[in-house]
This record gives structure tokens, sequence and C-alpha cells, in this order.
């Protein structure tokens, strides 16, 4: 709970029915997905709650989000801002902070259809804005965790991939102008948006230095270098005709496909063959989706149920297979992506087992277009997060695959992470190839303590062998202990994180738990 | 759900927010993308379905107490199931479900349910309805002319709120039921409340004495088909009763059985009526109305951590809705422009009336239906139409509030006036006409 006093100036701020530091309230925003996880890792109690916040508040604009932030500065409190909220990273580390839900914003505050670009707030959901844009024939890039989360998130705070990331990018790479409050309450604009004539959001860099990276590196400082209260990003051509009609009840809707849009499912056998085969996929620039899954991964992206998931044992038990989908506005341009496909596939003398071995539901190209499919790693026990998860060459992505294999088996064997062969890897392309993303979804049950345990385990392992090996920071380096533990390692990024938190943020204000702090 | 479940549930909650949403491959605009009227207008997570499954949780770990704070956001949900709707496009959880367990358990801690809702409940418990009004007017809204057949198999079973306060729902029923010939009867004094108002605030033990009590009468005149115009009184009859007890007649809805009637021909429409309309699926005859399926079967470990039912368990999602037949009948009426709104069937917007709110908390059910309102007028309907009292209320209370040029009809009011009857029948059952 606040102090009467420091309540009543956050209640003049924001009105009283925007802020509530009672028992219940504060309660429920302890709570997030795999924070049992987080807990274990940091040796606590595996429960799923983090520290209590002291209070909650819903600020509606960037003032009022200034004037919260000044305040958490004047009473010594930290701050941890969060949107839609999904995941640890959205809960505070000390119980001396409070949460910025920034449900309240919630505006498309701009689609600019000619230069390629919508302006958000942090509660407008990527669902939300891809409704809007298919009005104008585009589209936009939605992280992994579904089209319910906020892309301003995904774009200004964590890592981005996606499964149309081949189409759309990485968030890190969309991201253009950015109205950002700072820990220290200033409102800092970067880019376009920040010129003195004719601002507007149109690009992330201004003249002089670019911010970009300070403001998010590669993994995003979750709310721990201040606030995003607004973010252009770029947006795409919807890939195929925007005319989308569902029929049926939920979740058994079929699909009017659209004309020009197409699966393909190869199996590359192993991952040798598997990486040639997606560098010559991606090299061409036709796909709107190119990933691997495993097996596992592969089932579950077409069920909607751990029972449906049983009836694709044929097309889970592929070796290294790869998941294409192309799809054209024109009939020529989608003669021409096939034309392509059909090449590489005699090239590589591979069969495509969509129509032959297993026909989806028409339902699956929907959730494509709609960027939906993360969503189904959720399907088997509802435990669920990745124990890796890198971003690099074709080579290095899949030599950690190949590499962590008898290292997930290991925890297999020891029944506290669920078999998936040791396999259960996705991985998608970007920018025709010229990067990748690799991470390693698997399987806990979260109420269950020895597999939490096992799983917390299995994390640390990875992390260690990944440094051992010389895989790359995973993308979960997150926190004091492992930005120390990695820094040395790698050039000692370390202190020139902490020096861009210190200078950024002098009071320590913004809640550091997933970040660094300046010590 | 049993307590077995109802403890495994509540600690598998994602917190992804899908519950807020429609499902996401039907989101056609931002503005109507959401799904739940509590944290559209709330904001505060804990007001979310997931918000109020991470309230169970807490409260079953001890890390909250039954309190008014509590109660005060359990209460502020119209049960109208959205949320479970979204939650199980993919998920398996039962959020719906929860909430209601979670205010059973607040009922038997003595925190719930909300002053007005006890007050209710004492009333259905005195006088057999949760309006106060006397036991003896139950059947006042009955026009003389009105033909009923004591004998007859079928019953109009007509529900609180169409005897006191929707009157012209339950005139304009029987007079259809006239004018296709069908004999019905009424149960007269021996009506009661179905228990629907008591069940969703938790208090399930006076609910199983109404339950009781119904099934003892209608069984015991040997009717063979209940019919409601009550969307609430046909979800309790259809989905709840037979979680506790079996009964040996069917029920259906007003709209299942004059759908069927103009299909056979019993019902002639032959006056035109000019209108653009839009339909309301209420939430008690949409996704609600779906019974829970018997599942016999086994939750078997197929790998470590992993267990699968055989046969697979069923979900309700919506499947076995009534959505077609009044849209139906309403395509049927000559001059009617039939349009639709964007949040519809399984995932329809609630009116914001359910589970005790429009007593409980009259702002929270005005300001849904306010919304609701919007959303039909930006079809460019001139009415909104629905098949539910509690709607009808609700949604008129919210044309007015907001002064909005739409008008409002039940179904069955637009059936009356397309069979042409004399104007002086139409207008005992038109409220607005008279």
């Amino acid at each position: 709970m606040l102090k009467k006093q420091i309540l009543e100036e956050f209640q003049k701020t924001v009105g009283p029915e925007n802020i509530d530091d009672g028992e219940v309230m504060t309660n429920a925003y302890a709570y997030n997905w795999c924070m049992e996880l987080v807990n274990c890792m940091e040796e606590k109690e595996p429960i799923p709650f983090s520290p209590i916040p002291k209070a909650i508040i819903l600020p509606s604009n960037v003032e009022e989000v200034q004037q919260i932030v000044k305040l958490c500065n004047k009473y010594d409190i930290q701050f941890k801002a969060q949107s839609t909220g999904l995941g640890p990273w959205n809960q505070p580390s000390s119980e001396n902070c409070i949460i910025l839900d920034l449900r309240r914003m919630n505006k498309i505050v701009k689609i600019d259809d000619k230069n390629l670009y919508a302006v958000v707030e942090p509660y407008v959901s990527g669902a939300q804005l891809q409704a809007e844009t298919m009005k104008y024939d585009l589209t936009v890039h939605m992280p992994g965790a579904g089209p319910q989360v906020s892309p301003l998130a995904s774009a200004t705070s964590m890592n981005g991939p996606g499964f149309t990331s081949p189409h759309t990018g990485h968030s890190a790479r969309n991201v253009l102008g950015v109205e950002w409050v700072l820990p220290d309450g200033e409102i800092l604009r970067l880019g376009s948006t920040g010129l003195k004539n004719n601002p507007d959001w149109f690009s992330g860099d201004g003249p002089g230095p670019s911010l970009r990276g300070i403001m998010r590196g590669w993994a995003g400082a979750k709310s721990g270098i201040g606030v995003f209260t607004k973010v252009a990003f770029k947006l795409f051509p919807y890939p195929c005709s925007t005319k989308f009609k569902l029929k049926g009840i939920s979740p058994n809707y079929e699909f009017d496909i659209p004309d020009f849009m197409k699966l393909y499912v190869m199996d590359c056998k192993n991952y040798n063959y598997l990486k040639k085969v997606f560098l010559a996929v991606e090299r061409e620039e036709i796909s709107f989706i190119c990933s691997h899954l495993s097996g596992y991964g592969l089932g579950a992206i077409f069920s909607n149920s751990i029972e449906s998931l049983m009836d694709k044992i044929p097309i889970a038990s592929t070796h290294a297979p790869l998941v294409i989908v192309i799809a054209a506005r024109t009939r020529r341009e989608f003669e021409y992506k096939q034309k392509v496909m059909n090449k590489i596939m005699a090239e590589f003398k591979l069969e495509n087992i969509i129509g032959t071995k297993y026909t989806p539901n028409s339902l699956f190209y929907a959730e494509a277009l709609r960027s939906n499919l993360g969503l189904h790693g959720f399907i088997a026990t509802g435990g669920f997060q990745s124990s890796k998860g890198q971003c690099d060459t074709a080579t290095v992505c899949l030599n950690t695959t190949k590499m962590s294999i008898p290292l997930k088996k290991k925890y297999i064997k020891k029944g506290v992470i669920a078999n998936d062969f040791g396999e259960g890897v996705w991985i998608t392309s970007y920018e025709s190839g010229h990067y990748f993303h690799v991470e390693s979804p698997t399987l806990f049950d979260q109420t269950n303590e020895k597999s939490v345990n096992g799983m917390a385990e299995n994390m640390n392992e990875n992390y260690q062998f990944d440094l051992i090996k010389h895989l790359g920071a995973p993308f979960f380096v997150e926190g004091d202990r492992m930005h120390d533990k990695f820094g040395p390692h790698m050039m000692n990024y370390h202190k020139w994180l902490r020096k861009i938190k210190e200078a950024f943020d002098p009071n320590g204000i913004a809640d550091s738990g997933f970040y660094i702090s300046a010590k | 759900m049993d307590e077995e479940e109802y403890q495994k549930m509540i600690k598998r909650c994602l917190r992804c927010s899908i519950c807020k949403w429609i499902p996401q491959v039907q989101i056609k605009s931002q503005k109507y993308a959401t799904a739940c009227p509590a944290i559209d207008l709330y904001n505060f997570h804990p007001y979310s379905g997931g918000g109020k499954i991470i309230l169970a949780l807490a409260l079953e770990m001890g890390r909250i107490k039954p309190s008014e704070e509590l109660r005060d956001i359990v209460y502020k949900c119209t049960e109208c199931g959205n949320c479970a709707i979204a939650c199980k496009f993919l998920n398996t959880l039962e959020p719906l479900e929860i909430i209601m367990r979670l205010r059973e358990k607040l009922v038997e801690a003595g925190c719930g349910p909300m002053p007005k809702q006890k007050a209710y409940t004492e009333a259905v418990k005195n006088v057999n309805n949760p309006y106060s009004e006397p036991h003896e007017n139950r059947m006042d809204w009955l026009p003389n002319d009105i033909k009923i057949d004591p004998n007859a198999k079928l019953l109009y079973y007509i529900g609180c709120t169409s005897s006191y306060r929707r009157k012209e729902m339950a005139i304009a029923a029987a007079r259809i039921m006239n004018a296709a010939g069908v004999a019905f009867r009424i149960l007269q004094d021996e009506e009661y409340c179905c228990g629907s108002p008591i069940l969703r605030t938790g208090e399930i033990h006076t609910f199983q004495e109404f339950l009781n009590k119904n099934v003892d009468i209608i069984e015991s005149k040997g009717i063979e088909t209940v019919v409601f115009s009550c969307a609430g009184c046909y979800d309790t009859f259809k989905v709840d009763y037979p979680l506790y007890r079996d009964y040996n007649f069917k029920v259906c809805h007003t709209v299942e059985f004059f759908n069927e009637l103009l299909e056979a021909g019993e019902l002639k429409l032959t006056k035109e009526i000019p209108i653009t309309a839009t339909y309301h699926d209420p939430c008690h005859l949409g996704r609600n109305a779906e019974r829970y399926e018997q599942w016999d079967g086994e939750e078997v470990k197929l790998i470590p951590l992993i267990s699968i039912n055989i046969p697979p368990k069923p979900k309700r999602t919506g499947k076995a809705g009534i959505y077609d037949p009044p849209r139906n009948i309403l395509k049927k009426i000559p001059g009617l422009k039939f349009i639709e709104m964007e949040r519809i069937r399984e995932y329809a917007y609630c009116c914001g009336a359910g589970a005790g709110v429009k007593s409980a908390f009259p702002e929270m059910a005005l300001n849904t239906a306010k919304i609701r309102i919007e959303e039909a007028e930006d079809t460019g309907a001139d009415v909104i139409v629905s098949a539910c009292p509690f709607c009808s209320t609700n949604l008129q209370d919210g044309i007015s509030e907001s002064g909005s040029k739409l008008k409002y009809y039940d179904i069955s009011e637009l059936l009356l006036m397309s069979l042409g009857l004399e104007p002086e029948k139409l207008k005992q059952a038109l409220a607005e006409v008279a």
C-alpha cells in the first residue's frame, strides 16, 4: 500500500478510479505466466507470484505517465510499466514498486498508408492494428506471442520474432519514431518525431547519433529504461487478398482460403540439408512464412488441442521439416513463386507433404495470416518456455539446435520436461536469410514443483552450455545475475549497459529486474 | 465443475489476455475487438476472465481473503461467457465456470452475493420472483382473449421478467401461438422463478430448491415440451438443470419454435415491416445455451507431463447456441432488411444485464448497453432486435440513456406485426405503440 499522501498525489494525476493499492488488486497483478520459473531460478519459492506491487495505476496519456514517473522519483518508488502484460518481464522485482498498466493508452494515432508506417499507443493489440491496416491492404509484424499482445511492447522493449518474420522482419528493425518517458520524467522523442520543425514519425534516426540501440538494443529493456508511450513502426503489404471470410463456430471455423496462397511442408531429413533448403528459399525472397519446427511443433500448429495433436503423428514424425507459406496478390506473382518453389524442390529432391500426406484445415491459413500460430505452443500442458533463444546465422542457429539435443534429452529422461526427442525448436529467418532466430520451446508442468525445478535447472544449464560452446547470448539474459554472467565473455558489454542505465536513470527508479541496475 | 477440476484449472492461467478479446481471427476493427464488458469498463486486469482466475488462485493460496474489495470485482461480471469462448479457441480452461464457482465460495464464506442480490434472493424465496411482486399478480399480463388449452402437452413458461416487466413479450408470444393454432397451456399460479438469478450469484442451495419445485410441477402435469420466450429461463432449464437433475420434457425457445412454424407454413407473414434491423444474440440463447455433454472417458498419461483425455473431452464452445432461427425469422419478414453487427453469434458482445449486474451495478449494465447500442448504430440499422427480456430492458435503457435514435423490438413483436393482426391486439403486445 501507498502512504496516504502519496496515494493522493497519484490520484490527482490519474483520478481516484484509476489507481488501486488494495490487497486484492495488487496480489492479482503479482501473478504472471512463468513467474514460478523465474522465482525458482532466483532460488525463491516456485510460486507464480512476483513481489507484490505497492499499487496499480492506469495513466491515459504521456503527460500522466510523465507526472507518475516524476512522483516516483520524488518519493523514491520504482515503477514497472506493462501494456498487454504477458510474461514475467512485466513483474516488479521488489515490493517498492508500482505497476503502470498502460491499458487506457489504446489509440491508433496514425496509419500512413503512403509511407507505410503506423503510430500506436501501448495497448493497441496486434490484431486490432492488423484489422485496421488490412483496410489499406497492409499488414504489421506481430511477435510469436500472438496477435493479442502489444506491438509497441515488442517493438520497443522485447525480443520480437514472429511467424511472418521473413515478410515483416524483426521488431527491433521495424522501429521508427518513438515517444519515450525517461526514468527521470523527461520526455524524449526519437528520430524525426523529435524535429523542431514539422516533426513526424517516419524515421527512427534524426540528425546526430541514433538512440534506437540505446533504447532497446537487441532484446529490449522491459521497462527498465523508461516508458514508451507511442511508437511508429513499419507496415508491409498484406501478402494476398484481404478478403477474410470465416464460417462456423469457434474454434472450428472454416476459412475461405485466398486464391493465391499455398502451404508447403518439406521433410529435409537432417539439419545440414535443412540449412541449405532454408537458405535457398530465403534467398529467393518469396516466402510469407518460412520456419523450421520440430515434429511436435509441426503437429501443434495444425492442432487446437492436445487430443487433436494425436492424429497428426504422420506429419509430426518428419525430421527437420520446413514450413513455408507463399502468398501473392496476382496470379502472375503466385505462379512465379510456385515455379521457384518447384525448382527448389526439384533441386533438393524434396516433396511437399501437404495435399499428399496431410491436408490441414482451412483455419490454418487464417491463423497464418493473422499471426495466431505461436499460441499453439500452449496446447499441451500450459507450461511452456523457451530454454534458449538466439539470433545469428543459419549455421550458428542450427549448430545450437543440434548441440542442445543431448542436453534436453537429459532433462526429458529425468521426467521434468516433456519428451520432444530433444528436437523442440522453432527457427525462422529474417531479411532474406541474412540472419535467423532460434528458440527452444520446452514443455513443463507449471503446477508440479519437480517439473518447475527441473525446467529451471535445464535453463541454467543451457545458458552455461551457450557460454562454453560460444553459441551467443540467449535472449533471456536479463537482470544483473545473467548480465554479470555473460558480460565478461562478451567484451564486457554489461559495463556499457550499466553506464546507459546510470545515465538515463540516475535515481534507479525504473525497475531493473529484467534489465540491469547501475551498480 | 467439481472441486478437483477447479483446483487444477485455477493454477493454469497463462495471463495471455486472450479472454479480453473476441477470437483473434474474427477481429474486424479496433473498435469492436473486445469481448468482456467488465474489463472494458473497469480496466484493471482482475476484472477480466483471466484476472478472476488469478483471484481464485490467490484466494485458495491464502494470499487474499474474502472481502468487499474481492466481492465487488467478482460480481462485476455479467457471466456472459465470452471469455470462455476466446480462451477455448486453443486452451482448455473454463473461465466462466471458475467465476461461477468463485461466487459460490464467496457465498459460502458469507461474503457474497451483493446486498441487492441478497434482497432479490429473499424475494424469490418469499414471493417466487426477484422483483418482489405479489405472486398472485404473476398472470396479470394475460389478455382475456388469449386461448389457453389446460390439457395441452405444450407449456409456455413465461418467466418472472416477462410476467412482471416485459409483458409485451409474453403477450406477443401467446398471440403468435394462437395465430398458428398451437394448443398451449401455462402454469398459472404454479409458475415460479426458474432460479437463474440466484444460481448466477452463487446461491446454489436456493437454486436447487426452485429447480426441484419447477421440475416436479411440470412433470406432474405430463408436459412434453416447454417453450420459453425468456433466454435466461431457457438456458437455466436447458443447460443448468440437467447438471443437478434429469427431467423428461423437451425445452425450446420461442425463436426455435416460431422458426419451425414458419418453415412449416403455419405462420404467414403478410405485412411489410420496412426497417433495417440488426440482431443481438443474447448470451443465454447463444453461446451459453450449449448443454454439457456427458463425458465418461479418462485422463491418460501419454508421456511424462502430458496427459490426454480418451475420448476427447467435449469443449463447450458455443457451437450449440441458437443463432440461425432468429436470423431466419428476421430474413422472412417482408420489407425487413437484415444487417449484422461485428460481434455476433458465439462471440457476441453482452448487453450488460446478466448475472445480477443490472440490480447490483446498474451503471455497469447501462454503460455496457451503450457500447452495444453504438455497435448496432454503426451497422446503419434503425432497429435492434433480440429475444430476451433482460436484453430488452437493458438495451432499451441504453437507447434512452445514450439518446440513440435506434428502436428496440423483441423478435416476437416484429413477428406479430408481420402477421398482420388487428391493431388493438397489436397494441397490447407492443409496449412502444401502446
